[in-house]
């Protein structure tokens, strides 16, 4: 018998779980006109879907960096990763699910109230306050934005705007 | 700058069509005679031209259109030659830069309509860019797994003056090309395949593109394994030989079909197992224990059916590597080899040819004795196109071209036209139902502006026969829209366009007409009146796995 190599994905015969579908990826990009509408055209050809996207300059001038919480959907997983890397504008992918990293998310938020006491001891920080309510930001994994987020909801909370994640593998 | 970095490219035809976005390009094309374009009658056929032409010669095919609706008549080329990995550079004018975005006239978002279908692209603004662009498009077309590429130029651009620069080195961070094979890997699956009891070998495109077909050829003589093509793959084993199981997938032979099912191990090489392929996946090859892919692009492997053994490698060298490690072949290969040749006794190609109606087999099989295996076919879509698949033995790679993953009708005569201009040694036939030919047809104007050597077999049955043949076997018989009762005289019509033809309703008359075909110099065009009842067997019915291929009936 001839000894042959495991596969080295599960076969397709077992489906995967949706949150094995998630995949989160840190995807190093060239600068350009084009660029982030390839990536989402390719995630919404192949059939993914965007969780979040957050892009931003990277440490090596003309390029960016984009982190991308993308569902697989019906089509293999390791098929996002390979999908993205076939882009002449993707530098690097880098499939960092379930990895140690550290996930910041960002929120800012503006509330009706002007005790955000509250608020602040969670870590919020206040950017300005008048007659009308408070501005406070706030940082943090996405299961604290989310707490942070309905503690907003006790203090009169008139908008939101959140970030997705960015993400950075840890040092230790 | 735009001709003058062609020309650095080595190229020798441009399928163009003029307009206002490149007019400043076209001005001064007097002025580069080695350049020879052809001038077309609609956009879709310079796109096909230039891939048959690429097909045919190997070289790249490189296409000129106008911004708005002369680029977006590309669109269609541009996705045939991308599902079949063509090596194609594709010149799109557009509107000056400062205007990108008012809606100018024949605006339009070129690259966005593009993106899907090209392997890359480009929107050139500024003059610097031009000569680097023109370099790393020819570059990314041509290497690992080819494919289109589209420059778009503003028209300022085209008009502005530069110094003369030639391109620097290379430097494309994000464009990553696999040859190298894992040794290890290549000899696992080498021995996987020579100590199997039931290997079976599925060759693809990709062993075309590479040039593969001698090491493929090499490889399975010596492992001792049979080997199936997909429709693109025909030429890349010969079908004549004993280990060959002629053309597999959902219209393949009936002996393939079965070698496939029942094959313990199967490798893929050059090819993306698509669903034409495989038909149902869930019940595709269910007795492999061991999948083996080689494929240059490594977003194959797993796509559709996950191998075991991966190779992320050009087939060429792959095939090289395994077949230095064959080591033991199955003492059991004798007792595969007398199944598969149970099952081709079995399951035969055969057709009807009692009812008195000319059949398309009685046709091609003539035509095919004629090109012995020296001229190049080009096949439309639809059962033109398999029924041309399958009924000669391909012993020689690089004599059938068609479009295999788009589909798209209309191809054959410009792209027949293209592989004339790639390969002007070389016979050339056209096969095409009359549904198809129409689609293009126009660019019969350039077959007789150039007299070029094209010999048009029009397989007419009056109808949309695949269609009708889907209709007719998988949607209970219920026939829509697929009587195409209102089609010109094509012999007026080749009149017309200035190109002698024929019609033929009799087999008795097949053999004097291609006679003529043969004879003339120039186009020529042979309107076949076939049996309108035609079908294409095997055939596999929709949703159905590969075990339930119909066959023609037996009499």
């Amino acid at each position: 018998m001839i000894e042959t190599q495991r596969p080295q994905t599960k076969p397709p015969s077992a489906p995967p779980s949706p949150e094995e579908r998630v995949r989160v990826l840190s995807v190093l990009v060239e600068d350009g006109a084009n660029t982030l509408s390839k990536v989402s055209g390719l995630i919404r050809r192949r059939g993914f879907h965007v969780r979040s996207i957050s892009v931003g300059p990277s440490r090596q001038p003309g390029r960016s960096r984009m982190t991308l919480t993308v569902d697989a959907g019906h089509a293999e997983v390791d098929q996002v990763h390979k999908q993205l890397e076939r882009l002449v504008e993707v530098v690097d992918v880098e499939d960092i699910t379930g990895e140690a990293v550290h996930s910041r998310e960002l929120v800012v938020a503006k509330v009706a109230a002007s005790d955000v006491a509250g608020l602040v001891s969670r870590g919020a920080r206040v950017l300005d306050a008048g007659p009308d309510g408070t501005t406070v930001e706030f940082a943090g994994e996405g299961k604290d934005v989310g707490e942070f987020i309905s503690e907003l909801m006790s203090h009169g909370v008139k908008d939101v705007a959140r970030s997705g994640p960015v993400v950075m593998r840890r040092t230790a | 700058m735009v001709l003058e970095a062609l020309e650095r490219e080595g190229v020798e035809y441009i399928f163009g069509y003029p307009g206002g976005a490149n007019l400043p390009i076209y001005q001064r094309l007097a002025g580069h005679p080695a350049l020879k374009h052809i001038l077309v009658r609609h956009e879709q056929g310079a796109a096909h031209m230039a891939d048959g032409y690429a097909r045919a010669c190997g070289k790249p095919g490189v296409v000129f259109a106008t911004s708005g609706p002369g680029a977006l008549n590309l669109v269609t080329g541009l996705c045939t030659a991308y599902m079949d990995s063509v090596p194609m550079v594709a010149i799109t004018g557009q509107v000056n830069s400062n205007q990108v975005g008012r809606d100018a006239f024949q605006e339009s978002d070129v690259i966005g309509a593009t993106s899907s279908v090209t392997k890359h692209s480009y929107l050139v603004t500024n003059i610097d860019q031009l000569p680097r662009v023109v370099h790393e498009a020819f570059h990314i077309a041509t290497t690992g797994r080819p494919g289109p590429v589209l420059i778009d130029i503003c028209k300022d651009v085209q008009m502005a003056e530069a110094e003369r620069v030639t391109p620097e080195r290379l430097e494309i961070p994000g464009y990553r090309l696999n040859g190298h094979v894992d040794l290890h890997d290549a000899r696992i699956a080498a021995q996987a395949l020579a100590g199997a009891e039931r290997p079976v070998i599925l060759a693809g495109h990709g062993v075309l593109l590479s040039h593969a077909e001698p090491e493929l050829l090499k490889f399975a003589e010596k492992a001792g394994v049979p080997v199936g093509t997909t429709l693109l793959g025909i030429g890349a084993f010969p079908v004549d030989h004993p280990l060959s199981l002629h053309m597999t997938g959902f219209m393949g032979t009936g002996w393939n079909l079965k070698a496939v099912q029942n094959a313990d191990v199967l490798m893929f090489v050059g090819m993306r197992v698509d669903d034409r392929v495989t038909a149902r996946l869930a019940d595709f090859a269910p007795n492999v224990k061991t999948f083996i892919h080689v494929d240059i692009d490594g977003s194959e492997m797993g796509k559709n059916v996950r191998p075991h053994i991966e190779l992320v490698a050009d087939a060429r060298l792959a095939l090289e590597a395994m077949a230095s490690h064959v080591g033991q072949v199955h003492p059991g290969r004798g007792t595969w080899f007398a199944q598969i040749d149970a099952w081709r006794e079995e399951h035969p190609l055969r057709y009807t040819r009692s009812n008195g109606h000319l059949q398309p087999q009685d046709v091609l099989v003539d035509m095919y004795r004629r090109c012995r295996s020296e001229a190049i076919v080009v096949a439309d879509v639809g059962q033109n196109q398999i029924w041309a698949a399958l009924w000669w033995n391909y012993d020689k790679p690089g004599l059938f071209i068609n479009s295999g993953g788009a589909g798209t009708m209309g191809f054959a005569l410009p792209a027949a036209i293209g592989a004339k201009f790639g390969r002007p040694d070389k016979a050339v036939w056209c096969v095409a139902g009359e549904g198809g030919f129409v689609m293009t047809s126009q660019e019969l104007s350039v077959a007789v502006e150039h007299q070029l050597d094209i010999k048009i077999v029009l397989l007419n049955n009056f109808s949309l026969g695949m269609v009708r043949q889907f209709q007719d076997d998988f949607y209970g018989g219920v026939r829509s829209q697929v009587d195409l009762t209102h089609m010109p005289d094509f012999v007026k019509l080749a009149e017309a366009y200035g190109l002698p033809a024929v019609r033929v309703d009799k087999l008795s008359d097949v053999g004097p007409a291609l006679d003529a075909a043969e004879r003339t110099r120039g186009p020529f065009l042979i309107d076949f009146r076939i049996d309108p009842e035609a079908n294409v067997y095997p055939i596999v019915p929709l949703g159905k796995s590969l075990n339930d291929f119909w066959e023609a009936p037996t009499k």
